[in-house]
Order: structure tokens, then C-alpha cells, then sequence
């Protein structure tokens, strides 16, 4: 079938393609190989500082205009303080739900009753997909396929539920832009918007869980996250700020606040019987764009953390993805059923 | 081509596994081909497994037991049942069983290569590693159409396509190990086909009894895509009595409705290529997996694509065995000093 002259180029893509599948494999076994290291260089690193620093900066004078200048030196000093922060424990975190933010919210009835007893629509969106792999682990487990996966099984149980409606923004693995995921949550007519990813801690070996809701944030860890995941957005740093602005205490706010806080509650609880050195960062405020455009309650949830070795291995296996889901799905249901004595009692008995 | 053994090679039995969605094959050195349709079955209870006599059964085995069984089908797309955690039980049960098939002798070291359809290996590719360590010596886990490729010496400038049950997954190979770019998954593929080919014929015979199981045997029996001579006709039980029923035109309309996506699919993967390149890969098309026994499937695809340069499309000589041939081809071909440090550490 080939002619001979080419017997020596097949002879060397033979070659290379069987120690092609050798490294793959020991990649996965997490062997040395001279596969690509995941780490972040330094100078994007010092690029999503510098542009987390100007984030932080507008949200917090609430001004486009007023932005001063710091002077590069200056601005590096504060960046080195920052960094240096520990993980601050839940308590400690102001954009951290607190009892008092919970008894809030406890007497205002869900959005998603006001939508009556008609059939409920959600919206899933598995983070990133096609040429965006988010982040990786050292494995190679990318979270692309990851978000992807657990949505499905999202999707799955809460159909058999029979009484939603589930859309995805993506069901394979395509490149979608931020803007686009937006605009297909608006024609939707969705009532609820979930985003799926997971976190990479760079510097810690630890697991961690938290839930973000849209808004302003002056967190620089939050900030730097919320770079990393709009990367790729054609959404401009005013774009934020107006909305936030014009968004102040809605209905949405609130609403999207409530379900980030029964997403985050049913995650770690479960997640923590299985692994007890997980860390509850709660739920918090995030400029994320997906969130932004949306205008019924939404909330990205950082479902679990690829850094970490020890889960990179759990996330290949099936069952933790179908528990993740699981988890994730309780949140939802919890927040849309709350105030429904039928489904407390149920709930209570563990007869879900 | 062949490397070099060491002395050792007598005492290893390569082995590839094709691990489908719907069904499962292994090609060994000592000459074994063997298959199962994908289905683990466990005795729901003990006077089940007094009636089935086994505590785990596999393929046509389980499903003719299907009543006493709790039935599992692994790898089946897009269909997760209560209890993953029987999945991952599942997977380990059908390697086990496959290598049991391929009798090893007591001693023999097994050295495994195993093909997964592309998008299980994204995600699963530790668990499917320990699902099959526990059963070889040393084992690599590749995908599937790569597997396929490599297995018919479609090493470069080609592109395999593997109509599956679950899943289409495309391939294209040039001289190196297929990066993610160079892979696609479809979702419209065989079960895809049963479940509109169901569809069409309950819309168009409302009073006839059908069930998924007939209908994917008709599919197998008569699939066609563009014209055949020659009527389909089948017997369905009306009211108790069998009746003959003309449904040609739903086996068609059925096994076509996967196309518009997967002609979409192979273009696009095609045109990320320059044009010579292109040109190389379109007489190079090779339909692989049980949707390439479709009827006309080939010229089809043929024809849809001519409008970019003259192309050749051809089908695997053997759909069952194509991966799981491709996968003990890698393992045979895989230097002594690549299996070494992958080897599982027996306890
Ligand atoms: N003659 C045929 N015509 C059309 N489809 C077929 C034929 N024979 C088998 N199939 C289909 O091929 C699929 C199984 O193909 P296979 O490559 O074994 O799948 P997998 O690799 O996903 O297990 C099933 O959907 C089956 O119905
Ligand atoms: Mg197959
Ligand atoms: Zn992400």
C-alpha cells in the first residue's frame, strides 16, 4: 500500500507513536515523563496580578475614571502582601456567607416560586470546552472534561426528577465564548443558570470548595480566579462596573446569593463525609462574566480542585463525578423547594 | 517490523482489549479472538442466583437473564444508572472475563493494550487503569480509533472513523500519537439510529408492537443508506397475529439521520489541514466500528465529500475485531523497555 521510500518515515512515525502511547500512560500513573508541566510561568502569573490590581482597583473606588495610577513599584509591593495572605478561614472572609446574611434571606420566599407551579427551567454550562481546556492537572485531566462530565450526569438525574426542563450550553466538547453561553442563558428563558468548573491552587495541596455568585469582589485570590475563568470573554473592565452598579440589591443578587449558599452547604457536607481534609472557602462575590449577562439567579460553582493530586486520581473515577452531581443537584433542589413542607418532610426523612 | 523479544517472550501473552459500548473483543498472541456484547448481569438475589447458577454473567448470557439480573452496560453513552459504583464493577468484570477468554497458561505474564472509545478516556483514564491492573502485568490504555489505525498500518495522512453504538469517533493519524485536536466523539451514532429508526416506525405503524431490541435488529439486518434494489418488508405482531410491513423508507431516513453531523464533523477536521495534506487524508477514509456494515455508507460518504477534491472511502475487512486486532498490534510492536516501567506491582 506504500511505496518504498516512505518505508523509513513510517518506520520513524512507528517509532514515535509507541513511545507517544508509553508516555501518555506513564503520565497517568503520574511517572516522570517528559511531558509538559502544568505550572503557570511566571510572567502570566505576573500579568493576572497586574490585571487583578486594576480589577480590584475600579471595583473598589466605584469609578472608572477615578483609577490612579500607581507607580510600578509601588503596585508591586502591594502584590507581594497580598500573595502573601494566608487562606483565610471562612469566619475571616467578608464576602463569606455569615448566620446573619443567612437569617436575611431565610424569610424572603425563592424567586423560583414566584414562577408558580409550571415546570422549572435550568440551565447547566460546563466550564470552558474545545480550545479553552480551563485548567489541568498534572495527570492531564483537563477540566474541560471534567465540568463536561459532571453536567451530564447533572442533567441526567435532574431529568429524571420529571419535573424540569434542562438545557446545557454545550453537550460535547466545543469551543463556546463566554458572550456566547450568556446570550443562550437570555434566549433560554431559563430560571436558573449553573456553571460548573473547577479550581487550581498553584501553591497549595489542598481541596477546596466554594460557590460564586456575581458581583463585586476586593478579594485578590477571587479577583485573580475571576481573570483566569473570563479569559477569552470580549467583556471590557467598564462593562463590570456599570452592571454591578445597576445591579445593587436586586431580586437577582439575593436569589443567586440563596442558591450559591444551598449549592456550597450540600457540596462540602457530602464531600467532607468522604474526605475530611476538604476546606468549606463558603460562598463569596465574583465578577464572573457567564454570571454577569444572566438575568435570573446564577452562580458558578468550584465544584473541586485539580491541583490536588489525591483528587485529580478520585475525579477519574465515575462514582465521584456522580457524586459530585449528586451533591450539586441536592443544592438545586433544596433552593427551589425550600418553604415546601412536602418536600422538607421528605427531605428530612432522607427519602430524596 | 516486528521489535525484538527478549528471551522472556514465551512467558508473556499480549493481549488487546477493545472495551466498546456495546460490545467487547480481545485479540491475544496465542492466536484467541474472542467477544461479548457489553453487559455485566448480577443475580438480584440469592434465589436468582440459585435459577442462574453464577455470580456474574456477561453478554448474550445476561441479557437472556436479564429478569434475575441487575444489568449493567458500562461504557453506554449518556446513560448513568443509580449505582455507578457497578460501572466501575462492571468494566472490571468484562476484562477479567475477556482474559479468562484468551487462556493465558498459569505463568504467563500478561502485557495488555487497551482501546476505550475516545471520550471515556478523557475523563476515566486512571479508573480504567485500575480496573485492569489488577489482571495484567503491565497494560497502556489508548483510544480506541487510535487503536484501529495503528492496527491497519494507517500510521500517516489518514482518517479512521468508528461508528460505535454509543459514540462516532474520528481519528486522524499523521506519523505521531493523535493529539486531542486530531480526535472528535459524535454522539449520533448506532443507538442513535435505533432510536429514530423506533420512533419512525411507531409514528407510522401505531398499532403494531415493536420493542428497542427488534428494532435494532431489523437495523442490523437491512441497514441501508442512498438506494437498493429490492423491498423491506418484516413481520410485526398486530393484535397477536404477525403482518408484514413495508419499512424500507424509516430504515433509511433512520440510518441517513446520522450523517449531516458526521459529514460536518469530518469536514471541519479535515480543512484545520493544509491542502496538500487534505488531499492525502481524503484518499485515505477508512469506516470502522458495526455502523460500517451500513449498505452504501461508504459511497455516500464518498460522494458528500467530492465537492472539496476527489476522495476514497473504504470499510474495515472486520468491524468486530478491527480495535481489539489494532490494540495486541501496539502491544506486540511496544519495545520491552516501555512495558517495563508501567508494570502493576502485584500484592
Ligand atoms: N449491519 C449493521 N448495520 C448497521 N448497524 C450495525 C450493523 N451491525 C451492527 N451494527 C451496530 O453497530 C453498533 C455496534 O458497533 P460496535 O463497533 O461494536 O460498537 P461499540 O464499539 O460502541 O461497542 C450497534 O449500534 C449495532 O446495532
Ligand atoms: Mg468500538
Ligand atoms: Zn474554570
Amino acid at each position: 500500500m506504500l511505496p518504498i521510500n516512505s518505508k523509513r518515515r513510517e518506520l520513524k512515525a512507528r517509532e514515535a507513536i509507541l513511545r507517544g502511547v508509553y508516555e501518555d500512560n506513564l503520565k497517568i500513573i503520574g511517572g516522570q515523563s517528559a511531558a509538559p508541566d502544568w505550572r503557570i510561568p511566571l510572567f502570566v502569573k505576573k500579568m493576572i496580578l497586574f490585571y487583578s490590581v486594576l480589577l480590584l482597583t475600579i471595583l473598589g473606588q466605584g469609578s472608572y475614571l477615578d483609577l490612579p495610577l500607581f507607580p510600578e513599584r509601588q503596585m508591586a509591593a502591594g502584590i507581594i502582601t497580598q500573595e502573601q495572605q494566608p487562606l483565610s478561614p471562612p469566619e475571616a472572609d467578608e464576602n463569606q456567607i455569615t448566620s446573619s446574611d443567612y437569617q436575611e434571606f431565610l424569610g424572603s420566599a425563592p424567586l423560583s416560586r414566584m414562577f408558580g407551579l409550571g415546570v422549572k427551567t435550568i440551565m447547566i454550562d460546563a466550564g470552558h470546552g474545545g480550545d479553552d481546556p480551563g485548567t489541568a492537572g498534572k495527570m492531564g485531566t483537563k477540566e474541560k472534561d471534567i465540568t463536561l462530565d459532571i453536567a451530564k450526569k447533572l442533567k441526567e438525574r435532574l431529568k429524571r426528577r420529571g419535573s424540569y426542563n434542562i438545557i446545557m450550553t454545550r453537550e460535547e466538547d466545543i469551543t463556546l465564548p463566554l458572550n456566547k453561553r450568556v446570550e443562550l442563558a437570555r434566549a433560554s428563558k431559563a430560571d436558573i443558570f449553573i456553571s460548573i468548573h473547577l479550581n487550581y491552587l498553584p501553591s497549595k495541596p489542598i481541596n477546596i470548595i466554594e460557590t460564586y455568585y456575581f458581583g463585586p469582589s476586593s478579594d485578590v485570590k477571587t479577583l485573580r480566579l475571576a481573570e483566569q475563568e473570563n479569559a477569552g470573554s470580549q467583556y471590557g473592565l467598564s462593562d463590570f462596573k456599570d452592571i454591578i452598579e445597576k445591579m445593587g440589591k436586586t431580586l437577582k443578587l439575593q436569589e443567586s446569593k440563596e442558591l450559591a449558599a444551598s449549592i456550597q452547604k450540600n457540596l462540602f457536607i457530602n464531600s467532607k463525609k468522604k474526605n475530611n481534609s476538604i476546606h468549606n472557602l463558603g460562598i463569596k462575590r465574583a465578577p464572573f462574566v457567564v454570571l454577569l449577562g444572566v438575568d435570573i439567579p446564577a452562580v458558578l460553582a468550584e465544584v473541586s480542585c485539580l491541583s490536588n493530586r489525591q483528587e485529580e486520581i478520585e475525579l477519574s473515577f465515575e462514582s465521584h463525578r456522580e457524586n459530585i452531581a449528586r451533591y450539586i443537584e441536592a443544592g438545586i433542589l433544596d433552593y427551589l423547594n425550600k418553604g415546601d413542607t412536602n418536600y422538607e418532610a421528605k427531605r428530612n426523612t432522607g427519602r430524596r | 517490523m516486528k521489535q525484538k523479544e527478549t528471551q522472556e517472550e514465551g512467558n508473556i501473552l499480549f493481549v488487546g482489549i477493545d472495551l466498546g459500548t456495546s460490545r467487547s473483543s480481545i485479540s491475544a498472541s496465542n492466536g484467541t479472538r474472542q467477544w461479548i456484547e457489553s453487559y455485566v448481569g448480577w443475580p438480584k438475589d440469592f434465589i436468582s442466583l440459585q435459577v442462574v447458577g453464577k455470580p456474574v454473567l456477561f453478554g448474550a448470557d445476561a441479557l437472556k437473564h436479564r429478569l434475575s439480573l441487575d444489568l449493567c452496560r458500562p461504557l453506554e453513552h449518556g446513560v448513568i444508572k443509580e449505582g455507578v459504583e457497578k460501572n466501575e464493577e462492571a468494566v472490571k468484570e468484562i476484562i477479567k472475563y475477556l482474559i479468562e477468554l484468551a487462556k493465558p497458561e498459569p505463568e504467563q505474564k500478561i502485557y495488555a493494550v487497551v482501546g476505550v472509545p475516545a471520550d471515556t478516556l478523557k475523563v476515566n483514564k486512571l479508573a480504567i487503569r485500575r480496573a485492569v491492573s489488577e489482571f495484567a502485568h503491565s497494560l497502556m490504555v489508548v483510544s480506541e480509533p487510535f487503536a484501529v489505525a495503528y492496527g491497519l498500518n494507517l500510521l500517516n495522512n489518514s482518517l479512521v472513523i468508528d461508528i460505535g453504538a454509543g459514540t462516532t469517533d474520528l481519528c486522524i493519524m499523521h506519523g505521531a500519537i493523535p493529539s486531542e485536536e486530531d480526535q472528535k466523539t459524535i454522539v449520533n451514532a448506532g443507538d442513535y439510529i435505533d432510536e429514530q429508526l423506533y420512533s419512525y416506525l411507531t409514528e407510522k405503524f401505531p398499532n403494531s408492537k415493536f420493542n428497542k431490541n427488534m428494532v435494532r435488529q431489523f437495523k442490523e439486518k437491512y441497514s441501508f443508506v442512498r438506494e437498493i434494489a429490492g423491498d423491506i418488508r418484516v413481520e410485526i405482531p398486530v393484535d397477536g397475529k404477525p403482518v408484514m410491513h413495508d419499512i424500507k423508507n424509516e430504515v433509511k431516513r433512520a440510518c441517513e439521520s446520522i450523517l449531516p453531523a458526521l459529514i460536518e464533523t469530518t469536514t471541519e477536521m479535515i480543512a484545520r489541514f493544509d491542502p496538500e495534506f487534505q488531499t492525502k487524508i481524503k484518499n485515505n477514509i477508512v469506516l470502522a466500528g458495526g455502523g460500517s456494515l451500513i449498505r452504501g455508507l461508504s459511497e455516500y460518504l464518498r460522494d458528500a465529500l467530492k465537492e472539496y477534491g476527489p476522495c476514497n472511502v473504504t470499510c474495515v475487512e472486520d468491524p468486530l475485531f478491527a480495535g481489539s486486532n489494532g490494540a495486541l498490534k501496539l502491544a506486540q510492536d511496544m519495545p520491552a523497555k516501555y512495558w517495563e516501567p508501567l508494570q502493576e506491582v502485584k500484592s
